[in-house]
């Protein structure tokens, strides 16, 4: 199969070697596909992102990325590098640390500059990237002194200026305002309709089903528990609460407080 | 006792915050950067050079009237930038020279500067000369200290820093080193906020500290907190260059564009300085 972006058998990583993050992770993840991992706090989300973005790799098992196993090393050739880094791109986690240069507009300009792209067709790149995610009055700015909101967009317009095929974001609408939030989504259901893949790692189910076509759920124990379509992981509850994933709303009804836990398929009362 | 180190405590406490608070206005000192006017609309690189034309002629001029005239051009390019004239005296006029009035003050007198007598006077029982050239001496140092650091204080308020980190890779400090700096930069500031947060937290769920032990301990295990946080995020930011394709050496942009304007304000400046110069000879 040509198609297959990556696969990942039995893989495992521990930060220091005594503080487990994955531990024997399966996934195929084939070219277009739309794909979420979700999954309580520290289940390993964010470090399957940078493993897929080939920062980290694993310290057991196999991982291909492009047919080619993913070694340490073969990062160490900059042109092998250079070719994986403008196929694949990570919007972190933490906007701050993604962005480090001195303003906004070099920032966007740095991923596509150390890809050898000209100097022309950057300054092009900005301006489209600015316009697509509606920063353009930011461009001047000083990265961290934008709001999360606006350092989000910041960051993923760094991401976009590189045009990857692979698309990874990490908990990309984590603490923003519900317009932003829909800006976001909307961003990557039509990266996809253009043909990227996505994958994307969240605990906001209610975005999912936009979203994703496959999801993967984390859980305590640092593995996949379950992979399947949206929908039928959607409708799991059993699946969904013991992996800390339901929203536990509390209500006062007529003097009365009554707690109750939301799924995001049902209407909500 | 007890109120003592609490005064000490609260001492610590506010120096840093205070620090903080400098930092933090140095970065936002950008609005004025960021407004239109003269000194905005030039290009940084002829900005930069002329302002160290300037500078050198501030500092070479043995006439004080001549640099007053420079310290006048300096205040009408202010005004030309949209700078409040009042926020830029209080920044310039009475913080830095206050520094150079203790160097100066003891040349005033005839101990150390001998010369015709302007003013005598008999203080606790010390009688004090102050002489025609120990004035004048002191007067020309003034008036150049408050025209260098008006020259400086302008050119860093109306030019962003990113800007003038560009300036020196133009001048060919290798980029790397340029991108140190920027980021150097840049944590200072967010390792700032952390600071003043951990602050805000400890004292949220402490309280007060006022056992002397205990707040040792907290100053103690937040060094340690700090540090070990810094070096995790510049790993991670290492991996966030990583991702986008940095593979040892950055390339950066480079987009600065000279307009006649830019000429012409050079022309300007250097037959400015050199009429200055030829001023200072001939008097
Ligand atoms: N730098 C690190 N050093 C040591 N342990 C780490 C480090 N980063 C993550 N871990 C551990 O690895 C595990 C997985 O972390 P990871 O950040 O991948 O989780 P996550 O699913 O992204 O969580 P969150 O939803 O909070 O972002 C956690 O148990 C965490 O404690
Ligand atoms: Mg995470």
């Amino acid at each position: 199969m040509s198609d297959i972006i990556f696969e990942l058998k039995d893989v495992q990583y521990s930060y220091l070697g005594k503080f487990p993050a994955l531990c024997g992770v399966d996934m195929t993840i084939r070219s277009g596909e739309k794909i979420a991992v979700i999954g309580a706090n520290g289940t390993g989300k964010s470090t399957l992102l940078q493993l897929l973005d080939g920062l980290i790799f694993p310290q057991n098992g196999h991982m291909t990325a492009f047919g080619e196993r993913l070694l340490e090393h073969s990062h160490a050739d900059e042109k092998a590098a250079h070719r994986f880094r403008r196929r694949v791109g990570l919007v972190f986690q933490n906007a701050d640390i993604q962005l480090f240069c001195p303003s906004v507009r070099e920032d966007i300009a740095f991923g596509p500059l150390q890809l050898g792209v000209a100097e022309k067709e950057v300054n092009r790149r900005i301006i489209e990237v600015a316009q697509v995610l509606d920063i353009q009055h930011l461009l001047d700015r000083v990265p961290h002194q934008l709001s999360i909101g606006e350092k989000r967009r910041v960051a993923i317009a760094s991401v976009l200026a590189i045009d990857p095929d692979v698309y990874l974001f990490d908990e990309p609408t984590a603490g923003l305002d519900p317009l932003t939030v829909r800006h976001i989504i909307d961003f990557i259901v039509k990266a996809n309709q253009r043909g990227k893949t996505i994958i994307t790692a969240t605990h906001d189910l209610h975005i999912i089903g936009e979203i994703a076509d496959t999801v993967y759920v984390f859980g305590r124990n640092k593995r996949i528990v379950r992979g399947g379509s949206s929908e039928s992981v959607l409708n799991d509850r059993l699946l969904l609460e013991t992996n800390n994933l339901v929203h536990i709303h509390r209500h006062h009804h007529d003097g009365m407080e009554h707690v109750h836990q939301h799924l995001p398929l049902e209407p909500h009362d | 006792m007890r109120n003592k180190l609490h005064k000490r405590r609260d001492f610590i406490e506010r120096s840093t915050l205070s620090a903080l608070a400098f930092l933090k206005d140095a970065t936002f000192a950008e609005e004025y950067a960021n407004c239109k006017g003269f000194l905005q609309s030039l290009d940084p690189r002829f900005k930069t050079i002329t302002f160290l034309l300037f500078l050198i002629t501030a500092v070479s001029l043995k006439s004080a009237v001549l640099i007053g005239s420079l310290y006048g051009v300096c205040l009408t390019l202010a005004l030309l930038s949209s700078i409040p004239v009042a926020h830029f005296l209080t920044r310039t006029l009475l913080f830095i020279p206050l520094f150079s009035l203790t160097i100066v003050l003891p040349t005033l007198f005839s101990v150390v500067t001998p010369g015709e007598p302007v003013w005598s006077f008999h203080c606790l029982g010390i009688h004090g000369v102050i002489t025609r050239p120990g004035l004048d001496g002191a007067l020309l140092f003034v008036v150049r200290i408050a025209t260098s650091v008006s020259l400086i204080v302008l050119l860093s308020i109306t030019t962003r820093h990113s800007e003038l980190l560009k300036v020196l890779r133009v001048f060919g400090i290798p980029q790397i080193f340029v991108l140190t700096v920027s980021m150097c930069y840049r944590y200072l500031f967010l390792f700032a906020t952390m600071v003043e947060n951990i602050f805000t937290a400890v004292k949220s769920r402490v309280g007060i500290l006022s056992h002397r032990q205990h707040g040792q301990q907290v100053v103690a295990w937040n060094i340690a907190n700090t540090w070990n946080r810094t070096t995790q995020m510049s790993e991670e930011v290492y991996m966030a260059m990583l991702s986008r394709g940095y593979t040892g050496e950055p390339r950066l942009l480079s987009e600065f564009q000279a307009t006649p304007k830019d000429w012409v304000w050079l022309v300007c400046a250097v037959i400015l300085c050199a009429g200055l110069f030829y001023k200072g000879y001939t008097l």
